[in-house]
């Protein structure tokens, strides 16, 4: 019963009501009805897509049941396949990255360290970052063709777009007093920067990592789908095309899923970065 | 005419489910209140003495004990029973005026009635100029007069005040202790006026309630007898402050115990729909 | 550092032309590329030769026929995802029982690429109008019921205790108290969703069938190998996401005036 856990209560209504306001059993119990209450209705979903696709309310064409689904991702994970295309796309998402990535961190340092840099370049990125990268797309399959080269330059012009928000915004609202204390010791700009601008601007050029690799995974998929021979967004193609609508949304529940790990994945690394953080000063 | 047990609390008490077991907050509180009476509730932090206020206004139940208004039972909240937040509580997205006419959603009323009801409370709390403002634009007093307003537009049988003036600035609220004096004389309203302001509840209480804290208990009830309306600098009002001021030197309320405990407790419901 | 402003006096005048120099910079040399011909004029298009395309498409009145049939596209999504998004939030801000119910499902499809959802779309709707429609009303869906959600659920319980004071019914408390005070979440919501749906409608026209639509023109174009159109077209897609984002601030602005600050 301490006065911190209280305090740390938000000022809005109640979420997690059911939690605390019964001691003893209740709480175990009520832990396994939330539970039990999310995953009632994906399977009352599942049992209804079943159900609709044997008694033949939609044809398996259009909806495939869902031990088909099952079954072709087992099948296309046992044979490789899978995993191969995850592979190439995943590649792609990473070389794009570190391109956008280093290259808006870059942008990022130099407009929030100089002002005369922020004033030549701020408005011209606002213009690049306001066409969004499907609005590029075109353009860039003319000046590279369709190949590697048009997939990275894709996913770099999606991470770049964060990258550079987060990093610039994370230095600029560094407050002043932090650099104050820099003058006051007489710092140079290497000092500076390595004790005072990039400590207090990573907790904020972190999020942009985290925020950017989504982007760039989501600026992947939609590149795979409008241009691409292999890969995840490929694989979702082809089945449309062949209409094996198994095979599209089992590539969609890959994508979904390779989505969150990459968000949960970072935002774990993020929370161990600032609790790391936290000890150190 | 008055009657002197029109607000009735008898042997009440309210305990708050914590996470290992159970906080009683208030033990045994009895107390009768005249027709027309002015009482100030005074004590320290985590004396229960917002709770005592949630409790009248019907935003929480007794544990045990019986609460009378005009011989009914206080039960869930209700227009009849106005109440002043330390925070103002103004819908940001409301004018002044319809912050006001809200009280009056549920009224018999007619549309030109209502506004006319509130602008004569505006006029009484001196905003007849800023229906029209939103509460954004607004100093901390003002809002507390809008909120003033609010609590007295329904006309209600009590008016409960929870520190309305502990937000504001010694000289903004030195004026709006005079203006309610003000009001409440000119009214006649039955008022209660939780605070931790000792000057303030001498200054305005017929009668002062000294409460204790863990749990919260009635020390004593002191009798202010100047008569209104009251000067500050009145020598009797000093005397029976620092009489007042003496318990409370007694048992300093310790620091483990903060209002937040009490905030805690308070979110113990959500919004039913 | 050197200051470029201080060897050009113009831009000490105007230093808020200083944003301007690169990308004069960048025409010009550009410009300058394919009047000498260092690159092929058959594949880059000269800045001139956009502008000509640009002028023949207004006055000819293909311009305006396609970014109409966008445009409509566009508002019709945004009103039917924008709706169901509406909805959508607030029975879930507002009920306990279909948040735990549904929520989570909706957290989990949240996570699917936007994009990901065309093929199996296209399976269902066909790849005509009602398809594209689709994708959009899906793509502002999220971001509207997203905010919506939150928005309720941050209604303060301190203002919710004075609506139980004045003894407000569940439709007073609803319309005075619990969407009003969401509106600044739901208003990011739509505004989001304005964004989204116009990223969404150039998607849907490049993998939905060929029609009329601002995307059609530059895929035509990239497919014809005109660089003048694809760039006219890039151009006009930046600058209607610009003015949609304008006009919703503008909007926002204006709506919730109650959250002015004291002068």
């Amino acid at each position: 019963m301490s006065t911190t856990r209280a305090a740390a209560v938000p000022r809005s209504l109640p979420h997690w009501r059911w939690h605390w306001q019964s001691p003893g059993l209740a709480r175990p119990l009520n832990w396994l009805s939330v539970k039990a209450g999310a995953l009632l209705l994906p399977a009352a979903l599942l049992l209804l897509w079943h159900t609709a696709v044997t008694r033949e309310w939609v044809s398996a064409q259009i909806l495939p049941p869902p031990e088909l689904v099952l079954q072709t991702f087992l099948d296309l994970a046992r044979s490789g396949d899978l995993w191969f295309e995850l592979s190439i796309s995943l590649q792609r998402v990473l070389i794009g990255s570190l391109l956008g990535g280093l290259v808006g961190l870059a942008l990022g340092l130099l407009m929030g360290l100089s002002r005369q840099v922020e004033a030549y370049l701020w408005p011209l990125f606002q213009a690049i970052a306001q066409v969004p990268v499907l609005g590029w797309i075109p353009l860039l399959m003319m000046l590279v063709g369709i190949d590697e080269g048009l997939k990275y330059l894709v996913i770099a012009k999606a991470v770049l777009v964060p990258m550079t928000i987060n990093t610039f915004a994370g230095i600029r609202n560094i407050p002043a007093s932090y650099l104050e204390v820099a003058q006051v010791y007489r710092f140079n700009l290497v000092q500076r920067l390595h004790r005072v601008i990039l400590p207090a601007a990573l907790p904020s050029i972190f999020t942009g990592v985290r925020f950017a690799l989504t982007k760039g995974w989501i600026a992947l998929v939609t590149v795979e789908l409008l241009a691409s021979s292999e890969g995840i967004g490929y694989l979702m193609v082809d089945g449309r095309q062949m209409f094996q609508l198994d095979l599209v949304i089992v590539s969609m529940l890959v994508i979904g899923l390779v989505g969150l790990l990459l968000d949960k994945g970072l935002a774990l690394i993020e929370t161990r970065l600032q609790r790391w953080q936290r000890q150190a000063f | 005419m008055s009657k002197t047990d029109f607000l009735t609390l008898k042997g009440v008490d309210k305990r708050f489910a914590v996470k290992d077991g159970e906080l009683s907050v208030l033990e045994n509180i009895s107390l009768n209140i005249r027709q027309g009476e002015f009482i100030s509730i005074v004590g320290g932090s985590g004396c229960g003495k917002s709770t005592l206020l949630r409790l009248l206004v019907g935003l929480e139940e007794a544990s045990a004990g019986h609460l009378l208004l005009d011989g009914e039972p206080i039960r869930g909240t209700d227009p009849e029973r106005g109440i002043v937040f330390q925070d103002h509580r103004l819908y940001p997205w409301l004018s002044v005026e319809d912050n006001v006419l809200l009280a009056l959603a549920n009224s018999p009323l007619s549309p030109a009635e209502r506004l006319d009801t509130v602008h004569r409370h505006l006029e009484l709390v001196g905003l007849k100029n800023f229906t029209r403002a939103y509460p954004a634009q607004l100093s901390g007093g003002m809002s507390q007069r809008v909120a003033i307003a609010r609590g007295l537009v329904n006309r209600p049988k009590i008016l409960l005040l929870d520190e309305p003036f502990g937000a504001l600035d010694a000289l903004t609220r030195a004026q709006l202790q005079e203006e309610l004096a003000r009001i409440w004389l000119a009214e006649g309203i039955t008022t209660v006026l939780v605070t931790h302001d000792v000057d303030e509840a001498v200054l305005l209480g017929d009668r002062v309630v000294v409460m204790e804290p863990r749990p919260g208990r009635i020390k004593r009830i002191v009798e202010i007898d100047p008569p209104h309306p009251r000067r500050r600098e009145d020598y009797r009002l000093a005397e029976l402050r620092n009489d007042i001021l003496q318990d409370f030197s007694q048992h300093q309320a310790s620091p483990l115990l903060h209002p937040q405990h009490e905030q805690r407790a308070f979110r113990s419901y959500a919004m039913a729909w | 550092m050197t200051d470029l402003a201080k060897r050009f006096p113009f831009l000490q005048r105007r230093p808020d032309l200083r944003g301007a120099v690169v990308p004069a910079g960048l025409v010009l040399l550009w410009w300058l590329a394919t009047a000498l011909q260092w690159v092929d004029t058959k594949i880059v298009a000269s800045p001139p030769a956009v502008l000509d395309a640009f002028w023949q498409a207004a006055v000819g009145g293909e311009l305006w026929h396609n970014l109409g049939a966008s445009l409509q596209r566009n508002l019709t999504g945004f009103v039917v995802g924008g709706l169901i998004g509406l909805a959508f939030g607030t029975l879930l801000g507002l009920s306990r029982l279909a948040e735990r119910l549904v929520g989570p499902t909706f957290h989990a499809a949240k996570q699917i690429a936007l994009f990901a959802w065309i093929p199996l779309l296209s399976a269902w709707f066909g790849f005509g109008e009602p398809a594209k429609v689709a994708f959009i009303a899906l793509a502002v869906f999220y971001p509207v019921a997203l905010n919506s959600f939150e928005g309720i659920r941050a209604t303060r319980v301190e203002l919710y205790e004075v609506a139980r004071v004045l003894g407000l019914s569940r439709t007073q408390r609803l319309f005075k108290l619990v969407l009003p005070s969401a509106a600044p979440a739901i208003f990011t919501g739509l505004h989001l969703g304005l964004i989204y749906a116009w990223l969404a409608t150039i998607g849907a026209e490049y993998f939905f069938s060929a029609g009329p639509g601002i995307g059609n023109t530059m895929i035509d174009g990239r497919e014809h190998f005109e660089m003048d159109q694809v760039l006219y077209g890039l151009v006009v897609v930046g600058a209607v996401g610009l003015l949609l984002n304008r006009l919703a601030a503008w909007i926002e602005t204006r709506t919730l005036a109650w959250r002015v600050r004291p002068h």
